[in-house]
């Protein structure tokens, strides 16, 4: 009880005037005014356990079915009573979800669960010097009451305004990830961010699964070098050789002076018995790898393969 | 680096499959993580490996159990991190304090202080305990 009071007198402290950003999210006129994913499961926390049920709220949310009590050996340290945050994204990868960073902003956040996406969240519940560090999940707002829902400990319908979200999710330096199927996007306009998640996903993930997030991202940002050469490389390793020239001819278009790009290609045209094209190809990769030996180094093995297959078979 | 390897081994499970189909043609493709890397600026894999070199010292696995960490959770835990966050992990090691040795620095990175912010300990103290 008293401990709710303390909140409670937390709460309305951190209401006194509201946190920045918070007018720019209630005014921002591409944001419905309200959402709630009413739908999102919920898992109570135990102990300290909420980096575990947060996880596994977000990831049940997009039907990869796993418990907290699966996830606690994965991100779970008892020593420090909590989860690492890194650990979180690593053990959303693992468990066959893309971890997509937020950028750093109210809207961002507010935008997802607009789209259908609920947002895990790192908050600092106390203050800088005296962290009560938390995750929890955004299931919903409300721009014209200012609130939002989330599913946070032991509440299925944590309801806090938008002043204080903003406050205490800024002391965790605006943490922010969503996880998603391969194959879905986020809302956010952030080809980097999917990138850098898609990569960070192929570690662990089957081929198709790793072509099927490249496919989806590359057609929407056509032009992203990382999006086309892992489009590329995904469906090389599936045996796609046919659509993995096509991204790879497109990253050259769009990149003239991308080496790998024309390195990959020369590589799939010799296994498509192309040698001629891919010859050319890697001529080309080999002229602009100048610069950086270690590219260089890499280019020559398939100039040298290219010849190699040349030279066995004189046509 | 990796990448090569990682190929290469691949290459090599399906040469000894596909014994005599396979075809004398190897494809040397350059990763998209090493893509992403020089787009992003990223950092090395090696660090990885410095990381795994770490964790298994004796010494520091005993440390390691001793915070309840178990340390083959722990290994895995640095496989799935990526580049970045391994080179982020990686710098901190180097750069802990002299005085507290490397015990230390992998105890505090895995368990204090990553990327800059803090870990995610939630509720550590009874008074800020409040949204129980």
């Amino acid at each position: 009880m008293f401990r709710k009071l303390i909140m409670l007198a937390f709460c309305l402290l951190l209401n006194a005037c509201a946190a920045t950003g918070v007018r720019e999210a209630v005014q921002n006129p591409s944001l419905p005014r309200q959402h709630e994913l009413t739908q999102t499961p919920f898992f109570p926390q135990s102990q300290y356990h909420c980096g575990p049920a947060a996880l596994a709220t977000a990831l049940n949310a997009v039907d990869i079915r796993v418990t907290p009590d699966q996830l606690v050996p994965e991100v779970y340290i008892p020593a420090r009573k909590g989860s690492l945050q890194i650990e979180m994204l690593a053990a959303a990868r693992r468990h066959g979800a893309l971890s997509v960073k937020l950028a750093p902003k109210l809207d961002a956040v507010l935008e997802e669960v607009a789209a259908g996406n609920v947002v895990v969240v790192m908050q600092n519940l106390g203050l800088s010097w005296v962290p009560s560090w938390h995750y929890a999940v955004v299931v919903g707002y409300s721009l014209d009451r200012e609130l939002v829902w989330l599913r946070s400990g032991t509440f299925e319908r944590f309801e806090m305004s938008l002043s204080a979200f903003q406050r205490t999710w800024a002391r965790s330096g605006y943490w922010a990830f969503v996880a998603l199927k391969p194959g879905s996007l986020p809302k956010a306009d952030d080809p980097d961010a999917v990138a850098k998640a898609i990569v960070a996903f192929e570690s662990n993930a089957n081929k198709a699964d790793v072509y099927l997030a490249y496919d989806v991202a590359a057609k929407r940002w056509p032009n992203h070098l990382v999006l086309l050469m892992g489009l590329g490389n995904s469906a090389y390793a599936l045996g796609h050789y046919s659509h993995a020239i096509n991204a790879f001819r497109n990253a050259t278009i769009a990149y003239p002076n991308a080496a790998a790009a024309y390195n990959n290609l020369a590589s799939v045209l010799l296994l498509q018995g192309e040698p001629v094209a891919a010859k050319e190809a890697a001529e080309k990769a080999l002229q602009l790898a100048q610069s950086d030996p270690v590219l260089r180094a890499e280019v020559m093995k398939t100039v040298d393969e290219v010849n190699a297959y040349k030279a066995k078979k004189p046509h | 680096m990796i990448f090569v390897k990682r190929f290469f081994s691949a290459f090599l499970a399906a040469s000894i499959l596909f014994t005599g189909s396979v075809q004398t043609v190897q494809a040397a493709m350059i990763s998209s993580a090493q893509v992403a890397e020089s787009v992003f600026s990223g950092a090395a894999d090696q660090d990885r490996a410095r990381i795994i070199t770490a964790l298994s010292r004796q010494d520091v696995q005993a440390a390691l159990i001793e915070h309840g960490i178990d340390p083959a959770q722990a290994r895995s835990r640095v496989a799935s991190l990526t580049d970045e966050e391994a080179s982020t992990m990686a710098t901190q090691i180097e750069n802990a304090p002299a005085g507290s040795g490397i015990i230390g620095a992998i105890i505090l990175v895995f368990l204090v202080l990553l990327l800059t912010d803090i870990l995610g300990f939630t509720k550590v103290y009874p008074f800020t305990r409040s949204i129980r």
